[in-house]
């Protein structure tokens, strides 16, 4: 195991898995979190405080720290302007997801860091997921024979903050939540999303929020294989839990059900009011955490990159489309 | 970097050595007294096999005893007088007096001990203890315990013989018996039913618990599932909450085929574990981590012999009918 130290800093705590990848480091062998940069600085200075590394208000002194890689976890619509200030500072960036709220600025931070030789990695966890991974394996071997059909969710808790700002989202449960799962199906067959037809719903279940809470995707891939996708915020605060990934695959060999978080004690306290499901299982973040300082101590192109982050970015912009022209919306046809 | 020795390279000692060889430890030697199964570890693992302690001790700084429970005692002993820290398998002895007899020489000699009670650092179990100390369920008040499968054939007859293992109880009772006192505290009294001397390649019991708490615990422990069957199970409830899990409830994998004769289905199901969960390699290397830093093993020679006692006094509580008062239980006959 090479032990080459590396110096990681993150850009904006304004997404909470930040805390999660921030947790993850020390975990690692030599690994350290250099500094912390965020336009909050109340926000930045208390999670310097609590991971015991400096702040910088700015930037540009964040990035001149000689940093190996940045992890940018900004509101979505400042993941351009990030990237943009750190690509060739730094090697090595890991952007939390969507990797944009337009299509053109996805296609710009993959430019300028093909141009400036700085590899980017979009922060998809639920990769490194072990029954995930067994599906996958699964489905390479072709037990299930041909494959006709997928069910899947990602339902979650509506999540409030900048995520329910479109000018910060670029959307509500759809741009949030469809790109997990469409990212594991192109990843599980290298295949493509060719049409979306997609119905979603305003203040279904969260009156007053002005943006979409019900997402309800129904899609079809390039190699045959049709889906749904239901991103909706559906977990109301009374729920055990804050969602869930699921895939139903059909095929002609049988049916397998996954539901990714299903390791749980389930914890019922008059203190909180409700029963909780406390997850036992694996720590996905830290996998993901673990492959990108593999990167960057291999040198190796990122397991996750740019344009799998721009192609499940235009799948969730299509299903808004799909929605406001009534119709089906066909996307990477050859 | 520690020299590992293992005394005992037989069934348990696989588990151990693959968890060993994730850890920054050099495996050195090997001892048995069939010296062809130290020749075969030491050809598998590497090191050397030892044709005598004095050569084992030689070699190692850290001991783990992996020999049946009836061994345990001498080799304690042996390694307490070579002054090595060390790892010994569960049950820490067959008989209390040898339970005693290895205490009394760790203390005097201020030699560590770690018992392998690992069910403390399967991912399950220890959220469940972390959830009790984080106060959610308040104080409990009763807990269950289930841990069933069939008996261990392929493993030889060993475990059958009851002067030997001390049947269901004493090999797989004592998992929930050290992790109910890790939870509720210490044992009051006894009292349980079972199969021990009836059958004992078939044998199962059912033990109720009272700790001084006030607290009571219920734990099943068993050989008289099917084949293939494994199911463990865990209740607290407290005065302010409960906490459940099952490993025969709801897993995060279903898988459902048609069977061969296409007349009817077989439906599994698949909980798998990441990398970073490895109960066996996690205790080791608390063991390690305890050895390098002084700081305090999770399990402790003390623990270990009122684990032994408490499953001894089940055994007497199944012969005789009665319920056991553990503070003066004696061993009558062995």
């Amino acid at each position: 195991m090479s032990t080459q130290p590396i110096k990681i800093g993150i850009m904006s705590f304004a997404h909470g898995h930040a805390h999660s990848y921030a947790a993850s480091l020390p975990k690692l062998p030599n690994v350290t979190l250099a500094g912390i940069y965020d336009d909050d600085m109340a926000r930045g200075e208390a999670a310097a405080q609590r991971y015991g590394t400096p702040f910088y208000a700015d930037p540009a002194d964040l990035l001149a720290q000689s940093l190996d890689a940045v992890m940018i976890c900004s509101e979505n619509s400042k993941h351009r302007p990030m990237v943009e200030a750190a690509a060739g500072k730094v090697g090595y960036i890991l952007c939390e997801k969507p990797i944009a709220t337009t299509a053109a600025d996805g296609q710009a931070m993959i430019d300028i860091c093909a141009r400036t030789n700085t590899k980017l990695q979009i922060a998809f966890p639920v990769r490194f997921s072990p029954p995930i991974q067994w599906l996958k394996a699964t489905l390479e071997r072709g037990d299930l024979g041909q494959v006709y059909a997928l069910q899947t969710t990602n339902h979650g808790s509506m999540p409030g903050g900048w995520f329910v700002d479109p000018a910060l989202s670029g959307g509500g449960a759809v741009i949030d939540h469809t790109v997990h799962v469409i990212d594991l199906l192109r990843w599980f067959w290298n295949t493509e999303v060719t049409e979306v037809y997609a119905e979603v719903g305003h203040e279904l279940i969260h009156p007053g929020l002005g943006i979409d809470d019900v997402g309800l995707l129904s899609f079809t891939l390039a190699n045959g294989i049709y889906g749904t996708l239901d991103t909706s915020w559906s977990r109301p605060a009374s729920y055990t839990t804050w969602g869930d990934v699921k895939i139903e695959v059909t095929g002609e060999k049988g049916v397998i059900f996954v539901d990714a978080f299903r390791q749980h004690l389930a914890v019922s306290s008059n203190k909180v009011g409700k029963t909780q499901w406390r997850n036992w299982g694996s720590n996905m973040d830290l996998g993901l955490i673990d492959d990108f300082i593999d990167m960057i101590r291999t040198g190796r192109e990122p397991s996750i990159t740019g344009l799998d982050g721009l192609r499940s970015l235009e799948v969730a912009l299509a299903a808004y489309q799909s929605a406001a022209k009534g119709q089906a919306i066909q996307l990477h046809q050859r | 970097m520690k020299r590992v020795g293992i005394l005992g390279p037989g069934a348990i000692a696989q588990t151990h050595l693959a968890g060993w060889q994730q850890l920054p430890v050099e495996i050195a030697a090997h001892y048995d007294l069939r010296p062809e199964m130290a020749q075969r570890a030491a050809e598998q693992y590497g090191g050397k096999a030892c044709t005598t302690l004095e050569e084992f001790f030689a070699a190692v700084d850290v001991v783990d005893i992996c020999t049946p429970a009836a061994a345990h005692k001498e080799n304690v002993l042996a390694t307490v007088a070579a002054g090595k820290p060390m790892v010994c398998e569960k049950p820490l002895a067959r008989h209390l007096r040898d339970c005693e007899e290895i205490v009394t020489a760790c203390e005097q000699a201020g030699v560590p001990l770690f018992v392998a009670q690992v069910v403390r650092f399967f991912p399950e179990f220890a959220h469940a203890k972390a959830v009790i100390e984080s106060g959610a369920i308040g104080k409990p008040g009763v807990i269950r315990t289930i841990r069933a499968g069939s008996f261990p054939r392929t493993l030889g007859s060993f475990y059958g013989n009851f002067a030997k293992s001390g049947g269901v109880i004493l090999d797989v009772g004592i998992h929930d018996i050290d992790f109910q006192r890790w939870c509720m505290g210490e044992v009051e009294r006894v009292f349980a039913r079972g199969r021990t001397f009836a059958e004992p390649e078939r044998d199962h019991a059912l033990i109720t618990l009272r700790f001084t708490s006030g607290a009571v615990g219920h734990i099943e422990a068993s050989w008289a599932s099917p084949v293939g069957q494994w199911r463990t199970r865990l209740e607290i409830a407290g005065d302010e909450g409960l906490l459940e899990w099952d490993s025969e409830g709801e897993a995060p994998i279903t898988r459902v085929t048609a069977n061969e004769s296409n007349t009817g289905k077989i439906r599994t199901t698949l909980s798998p574990y990441g990398t970073d969960i490895n109960p066996y390699k996690a205790e080791l290397a608390h063991f390690l981590h305890c050895v390098e830093t002084g700081e305090p093993m999770r399990v402790t020679p003390r623990d270990g012999l009122m684990s032994v006692k408490v499953a001894l006094a089940a055994i007497e509580s199944v012969r005789t009918g009665q319920p056991v008062d553990i503070a003066t239980f004696q061993e009558t006959s062995a």
